[in-house]
This record gives C-alpha cells, sequence and structure tokens, in this order.
C-alpha cells in the first residue's frame, strides 16, 4: 500500500472531478430525460418522433462510442467553425470535462426519458381530474399533483440511472478527464502496482455508489411514508 | 356561438340548452335540457352507460360537450381556459373513488386547492379545513393519509375538500358506488346535512332512498336523453315512461 502514498492527493482531485461531473451530468440527464418524455407525450407528431430517435440512438449505441464521437465530432466541428473566423486557428475543442458530461447526460438522459415518460402514465388520472375540478390551473397541476405522484413511481429506476452516471465517469478517462481511472494509470505507469492502484479506483466509485444507493433508499422511504397504513 | 343564450333567472344556477356530445360517432348525450335552481337538489339516475356520468361532468368542463349552451351562473362555459377555472372554482364534485391526492395529508388535501386558487391564507386555510373536517365527523384523521383512512372516511374527506372552496353547486358522481355497504350511510349523512343546509346538489347515485327523502327533482336518463324529471314521489309512485317503469322495477324489486 505504501506505493500509494504519494498519490492520494491526486485520488482526491480526481474524485473531486467524478464527483463534479456527476453533478453536471446529473442536471443535464434530468433536463434531457423530462423534455424527452414531454416530446413523447406531447400530440405533437414531430416532437414525437425526435425523441424516438433520440432514444434508439443513445440507447442502441456503445456509450464510449457516444463519448469519442461527441469530443471528436465537436473538437472538428468546432476547429472548423473558428477557422472561418480565423483561419490561423489550428484546433479547438469543448473540454473533455464538457464533451463527456454531456455525452453521459445525453445517454442516461435517453433511458430516463422512458422512465420519466411510464412514471407520467402512471400518474391517477383521478388526482388530475380532482384538481382540474377544484379550479387548478394546468401549471398547478402540474407542480403540484403530476410531479409530486410521478417522481415517487421514477425513483426506484432513477436511482438505477444515477448508478450508471457516477460509473460512466470512468469511462470519461478515455479522452483525457483526470479523474480517478486517469490518475491509476498515471500512477502505475510509474509504480507498476496495476492491481493496488485500481483497488483505490474501486473503492472510490463504490464508496460514491453506496452515498447514492443510501440516499435512494431514504428518499424511497419519506416518498412512500404516505403508503404505510395506519397502526 | 355568435349569441349567448338569454339570460336565465338570476336564481337559476344550472342551465342545460340542447346540449349534444359525441365521443367520436358514439352520441352520449342527446339533446339535454336542465335547469337548476338555486337550492334545488336534483337527483340523476339511469342505467349504466345511460350518460348521467357525462352530462354532470360536462357541467364543470371535465366533459366537453359537442354543442348546444351550458350556462353556470349566467356564465356560459366557452374553450377559455379562464373561464373553466372561474366555473370550477364555484362547482364543486365529488368523483366515485374519492380521488384525493395520495401523498399529501388529508389537512393538506383540503388546503392545496384554497391556497391556490382560493388565495387564501395558510391560516385561514388551514381553519376552513378543520371547520369541514369537523363538519363531517373525522377532525381526528387530519394528519393521516388517504389510504390511512376507510373508503367512507376518504368520501367524506373529498366532500369536505369540495366545501372548502365554497362552491355554489356540488356535483356527486356516483359517491356511494365505491363504498362497502356499511360505509354507505355516513356519507348519505354528510349530503343529506349538506342538503338541509340549502346546498344546490346534482347527485348521480343509485340510492333511491336519499333520492325519496332529499330530492327535489329526479331525473331518469336513458341511452344518453332525459327521459323522465319529475318529483320523487310521483317518480317513484307513478312512473310516465315505460323505460322508467322498467328500470324501476329492476332495482326497486329486490
Amino acid at each position: 500500500m505504501e506505493a500509494v502514498t504519494g498519490w492520494w492527493d491526486d485520488y482526491f482531485w480526481g474524485s473531486v472531478i467524478v464527483l463534479q461531473v456527476f453533478v453536471c451530468s446529473l442536471i443535464l440527464m434530468v433536463l434531457f430525460g423530462l423534455i424527452g418524455a414531454a416530446a413523447k407525450l406531447s400530440n405533437n407528431r414531430f416532437a414525437q418522433k425526435l425523441a424516438a430517435g433520440y432514444t434508439v440512438a443513445f440507447r442502441g449505441t456503445p456509450e464510449i462510442l457516444v463519448i469519442l464521437l461527441l469530443y471528436f465530432g465537436s473538437a472538428i466541428t468546432l476547429t472548423a467553425i473558428a477557422q472561418v473566423f480565423d483561419p490561423e486557428v489550428k484546433f479547438v475543442d469543448l473540454s473533455p470535462f464538457w464533451s463527456g458530461t454531456l455525452a453521459i447526460g445525453l445517454i442516461v438522459g435517453s433511458y430516463a426519458t422512458e422512465t420519466f415518460r411510464g412514471a407520467f402514465l402512471g400518474v391517477k388520472p383521478g388526482s388530475i381530474e380532482a384538481a382540474r375540478a377544484l379550479g387548478m390551473s394546468n401549471f398547478q397541476t402540474f407542480v403540484y399533483v403530476r410531479i409530486p405522484e410521478m417522481w415517487r413511481l421514477a425513483l426506484p429506476s432513477f436511482g438505477n440511472h444515477m448508478l450508471s452516471l457516477i460509473k460512466d465517469t470512468a469511462l470519461i478517462s478515455i479522452i483525457g478527464l483526470n479523474e480517478t481511472l486517469f490518475v491509476a494509470k498515471q500512477a502505475i505507469g510509474t509504480t507498476g502496482k496495476p492491481f493496488t492502484m485500481y483497488i483505490v479506483v474501486g473503492c472510490v466509485y463504490l464508496g460514491f455508489s453506496t452515498v447514492i444507493t443510501l440516499t435512494v433508499m431514504w428518499l424511497e422511504k419519506y416518498g412512500n411514508k404516505h403508503m404505510e397504513s395506519a397502526r | 356561438m355568435t349569441n349567448i343564450a338569454p339570460a336565465a333567472s338570476p336564481e337559476t344556477l344550472i342551465q342545460m340548452k340542447s346540449v349534444n356530445k359525441y365521443f367520436g360517432n358514439f352520441q352520449a348525450l342527446k339533446n339535454i335540457n336542465l335547469e337548476v335552481k338555486k337550492g334545488e337538489k336534483i337527483v340523476v339516475c339511469g342505467p349504466s352507460g345511460s350518460g348521467k356520468s357525462t352530462m354532470i361532468r360536462c357541467i364543470n368542463r371535465l366533459e366537453e360537450h359537442t354543442d348546444g349552451h351550458i350556462i353556470i351562473d349566467g356564465n356560459e362555459l366557452t374553450d377559455k381556459v379562464k373561464d373553466i377555472n372561474a366555473i370550477r372554482r364555484e362547482v364543486g364534485m365529488v368523483f366515485q373513488s374519492f380521488n384525493l391526492f395520495p401523498h399529501m395529508t388529508i389537512l393538506k388535501n383540503l388546503m392545496l386547492a384554497q391556497r391556490l386558487v382560493r388565495k387564501t391564507s395558510k391560516a385561514e386555510a388551514r381553519e376552513t379545513a378543520m371547520h369541514f373536517l369537523e363538519r363531517v365527523k373525522i377532525p381526528e384523521q387530519a394528519d393521516k393519509y388517504p389510504v390511512q383512512l376507510s373508503g367512507g372516511q376518504q368520501q367524506r374527506v373529498a366532500i369536505a375538500r369540495a366545501l372548502c372552496m365554497k362552491p355554489e353547486i356540488i356535483l356527486f358522481d356516483e359517491p356511494t358506488s365505491a363504498l362497502d355497504p356499511e360505509m354507505i350511510n355516513e356519507v348519505l349523512e354528510v349530503m343529506t346535512d349538506l342538503a338541509k343546509e340549502g346546498m344546490t346538489m346534482v347527485c348521480v347515485t343509485h340510492e333511491m332512498g336519499f333520492a325519496r327523502s332529499v330530492a327535489d327533482r329526479v331525473i331518469f336518463m336513458d341511452a344518453g336523453e332525459i327521459v323522465e324529471e319529475a318529483e320523487p314521489e310521483d317518480f317513484f309512485l307513478n312512473p310516465q315512461n315505460e323505460r322508467t317503469q322498467k328500470f324501476l322495477s329492476q332495482i326497486l324489486t329486490h
């Protein structure tokens, strides 16, 4: 274990990056998921098709491919655009952090689209009718009735999506994001101790995923307290 | 919709004129004409699929009528969302399956629409909620969740929730049909109390005892039409229409 000693701070900052990617991609994932679900549930044919295409494309391709395509694709596109304005420019890219975060937000968002869609459909029509009959506006009904019932239905799958997000962060090391797996590779290069170094990475991810799992369990307990029968 | 129908007398709260309603090719309501005056209690009965629920759901626009006019307290129901919400504020509704918000306590169920729609203060909404919970005789359940209550209690809460909005009219859509027999009376008692206090009520129900003792008029519907409309005494003892006679013989012989 003493081989790790000089690397603790690198691992720490790597973990911070994992956390940052997680938080940003989580926000994007919820955003894409809600937009996707709204599009699928809308009456607009074009929006439905677009959302269907989105889920087919991102659920049907390897995650690592999406990350690579988004990173290099955005680099080529941005460079081309930049060269229009300034021919001197050699290379412009979206940082590995943002292209990676965007990629996994899009990927897991495509799964979340289906989760949210199902959950919205699971909201009891009676609750919505009751809200309407009380004179609540569509927006009020959405915020106070649909969303509170929907998130409880979505939560178990949503917990899985969060685990996917945190684990997918490791994939972003392939485009040079200096998260923990990236740190490990560097450490192995110097110390020649792959097992030790990868175990540390494993522990970091296990730590994060445990916190997520416990949070989801607590949320489920909180969210379902109205289902506990009277004692 | 060029001409708004002529104003009815100020006493008239609900006015339906030549209302038709189609679901696709199926005509659910055929030329419905109905007037309900302030303080009147109307019981609507008829075989299942006869359009009773559809009719009262048109009154607060949970269903959209295809043509004809529906005028609630002088305001015609049109497509304007603002008008619809304004009318819904004045028209309470109690559903067959209670439809309480499952994730909220009883008290919050009662307070939500008051706060959002009536814009009352929190304290006032709570006071009103407790007042009506006492009226339906279950103030001790205020902090429980709907699932923890019996069906009869849930339906009483649903009635209290409608009352909290201080509506002009309450519509009941088969309020006792989903209840176990021993719970029907507690709900009917609350409804009878309401009737005595002068609330304007339109009830779709098969509780003929309730109809007899409470209703000012009983309306019998079949196949989307109002077939017969009479005071309860006449309706039960001397039904005019053959279909009414058949229906009554079917439900009253047991």
